[in-house]
């Protein structure tokens, strides 16, 4: 059950909505008045990817920006990086560039990063149009999704595409698993679990 | 006069000037009990101009004391009812009393005075309270006259989305009245301290005092209980007159000013203050418990991942607003209570689970801390923490890390 292939480690970062969506994921519920984020909060699960059980370490920072030299630590540990903007407030949507620049700076160049517009619940309150966001997530070389931490519409597969691409690097060696800083990590070697023996075989893990 | 308390609150009336703020009468009258003590105050406020005998808070106390002749069986009320009676308060008696907690009807008055915010002398109280509440409300009227628009729009907006999430499970705290008092005490601050501005959990830390200022205030409740939750003070708020609340607002303005003025870096640009902190947390944790610490640094757990927030709200997330009343009754009567003393309540806040941490890994090891066992915590639990780490402080407080035993055998 608790089993996994791989670990990766994401980051959630942007103006708002990442614990609303780290808590949908993570716990399947929605808080309309959320606890403010101070620093940064932890949160796991584990996610299917190619058969194989990939588990999620998501540290979601706060988006106020007296706590961004605290919450940058915590992007170069990260091959996972969600951005997310509110679709409802153009403002969040502008500060995504700086948001962009700074994970670039900080985190590792393989890091995949996905571009969340939430809230696609209140479309009658839209002020960012889906092209829009789409347009800057593909200029910028970004996954793109809407996503409502609200319904739970589409969470899950935010966060699931990215461990999909993570995990293709991981495959084409382009990421480095158990590197320095490693964002990915083996799971536990788990004697009799037949998807994991070649795992264990490979990298010498859980040899004594 | 056979209740002291009396006494002391017509000393107090004496000596106070009016305070233009205050409705004295509808605070002192609402016990019925206490009738005779109403006309006293009363009788003294009239030959002062105007209401205002509120100067340390000790009218409303006194009468929270229904059918207990002023608590005097207790020890701790009695030494409390003396020192604070006392024209020049003895700060350093008070700091020792308070340490160990202050009984809830000195508790505003006390806290007042411990912050340096009313004068220990008690006829320059009265003056002193009209100027500072007369100067926070000036201010008030300034920031706010020409209306939402001229205010700085970013900051504006992120303390008006930040308040209804303050203390969200109190139902005091959800008081439309509350909040607007609240919006107002954390925009004037942050407005006047742009080297810090407002971060988050300043709202956290600006609970306590707007709590415990409010309680006198409020009436009593059925049964004469005090209003020890802040649950049954909810329902009371909107007895309460303007003047009042205003007066709450400014006093706890003030108190968080100073408050922060001794944490400031706390907050300025990259929070050298909390960085330092969680650095001799850890050290002192290592010399403690160092094979707690290795387990942590073995799970690359960082003591930064936990503790950034126990410093940026001073545990203040971790325990409930009672729980951190009573912390800060120590606190407040420590040196430094909020910086260096808060060190050593966090390292003995974490050794407390030292047994449990020492079974989990990363993963267990972060949700515990994220969300540690404090839920049933009473004054009791808060207090043997405050003990530990006065303990801690004790003992390693002025000991060079190369002396402890643990380093040597390192060596």
């Amino acid at each position: 059950m608790s089993s996994y292939a791989y670990l990766f480690k994401y980051i959630i970062i942007g103006d708002t909505g990442t614990s609303c969506l780290l808590l949908q994921f993570t716990d399947h519920r929605f808080l309309h008045s959320h606890d403010l984020t101070i620093g940064v909060e932890f949160g796991a699960r584990i996610v299917p990817v190619d058969n194989k059980n990939i588990k999620l370490q998501i540290w979601d920072t706060a988006g106020q920006e007296s706590f961004r030299s605290i919450t940058r630590s915590y992007y170069r540990g990260a091959v996972g990086a969600l951005l997310v903007y509110d679709i409802t407030r153009r403002d969040t949507f502008e500060h995504v560039a700086t948001w962009l620049e700074d994970v670039r700076k900080h985190s590792n160049t393989e890091t995949t990063i996905i571009l969340i517009g939430n809230k696609c619940d209140l479309e009658a309150k839209r002020s960012v149009s889906r092209e829009e966001g789409e347009k800057f997530a593909s200029d910028n070389g970004l996954y793109f999704i809407e996503t409502s931490a609200k319904t739970a519409s589409n969470v899950d597969d935010a966060f699931i595409q990215t461990a999909q691409d993570i995990y293709e690097k991981v495959q084409e060696g382009v990421l480095v698993v158990n590197g320095e800083p490693s964002g990915v990590k083996l799971g536990p070697s788990q004697p009799g679990v037949s998807s994991m023996p070649d795992v264990s075989q490979i990298n010498g893990y859980g040899c004594c | 006069m056979a209740d002291p308390a009396a006494h002391v609150i017509a000393g107090f009336a004496n000596v106070s000037l009016s305070s233009l703020h205050w409705s004295h009468t509808s605070d002192a009258c609402i016990h019925p009990e206490q009738a005779g003590l109403c006309a006293t105050a009363n009788g003294s406020l009239a030959q002062t101009a105007a209401a205002g005998t509120d100067a340390v808070g000790l009218e409303a106390a006194s009468s929270r004391s229904s059918g207990q002749s002023n608590g005097s069986d207790d020890p701790a009320v009695q030494k409390f009812h003396a020192a604070l009676s006392m024209p020049n308060i003895d700060i350093a008696q008070l700091q020792k009393l308070s340490w160990k907690g202050i009984p809830g009807k000195y508790r505003s008055t006390a806290w007042r005075l411990l912050m340096g915010y009313l004068p220990l002398n008690a006829s320059r109280r009265g003056p002193t309270l009209l100027r500072k509440r007369r100067e926070y409300d000036d201010w008030v009227s300034q920031t706010f006259a020409r209306g939402e628009e001229s205010l700085d729009r970013a900051l504006w907006h992120q303390i008006r989305i930040d308040v209804p999430r303050t203390t969200a499970g109190s139902p005091l705290f959800q008081a439309p009245r509350v909040q607007r008092s609240l919006e107002r005490v954390l925009y004037c601050w942050a407005a006047r301290h742009p080297a810090s501005g407002y971060v988050q959990g300043i709202n956290d830390l600006l609970t306590p005092f707007f709590y415990v200022f409010l309680e006198p205030h409020l009436p009593p409740l059925p049964g004469g209980a005090a209003h020890s939750h802040p649950e049954l003070a909810a329902a009371a708020i909107d007895t309460l007159d303007g003047a009042q609340v205003s007066a709450v607002e400014a006093d706890s303005f003030w108190c968080l000013t100073k408050l922060l003025d001794g944490i400031q870096d706390n907050y300025t640009h990259a929070q050298p203050g909390i960085q330092r902190q969680i650095v001799k947390m850890k050290e002192l944790v290592a010399r403690i418990d160092s094979s707690l610490a290795a387990h942590l640094d073995t799970e690359g757990v960082e003591f930064i991942q936990f503790a950034f927030r126990w410093m940026n709200c001073l545990l203040m997330r971790e325990v409930n607003l009672e729980s951190t009343v009573r912390m800060w009754d120590t606190y407040l009567a420590e040196p430094d209570g909020f910086s260096s003393f808060h060190i050593y309540v966090c390292a003995a806040f974490l050794l407390k689970w030292s047994k449990e941490l020492a079974q989990l890994d990363f993963q267990q090891i972060m949700f515990f801390l994220q969300q540690p066992p404090t839920a049933s915590w009473s004054a009791k639990d808060v207090e043997l923490l405050l003990s530990e780490a006065y303990m801690y402080k004790c003992l390693y407080h002025n000991a060079p890390s190369h002396y402890t035993s643990s380093a040597v055998a390192k060596r």
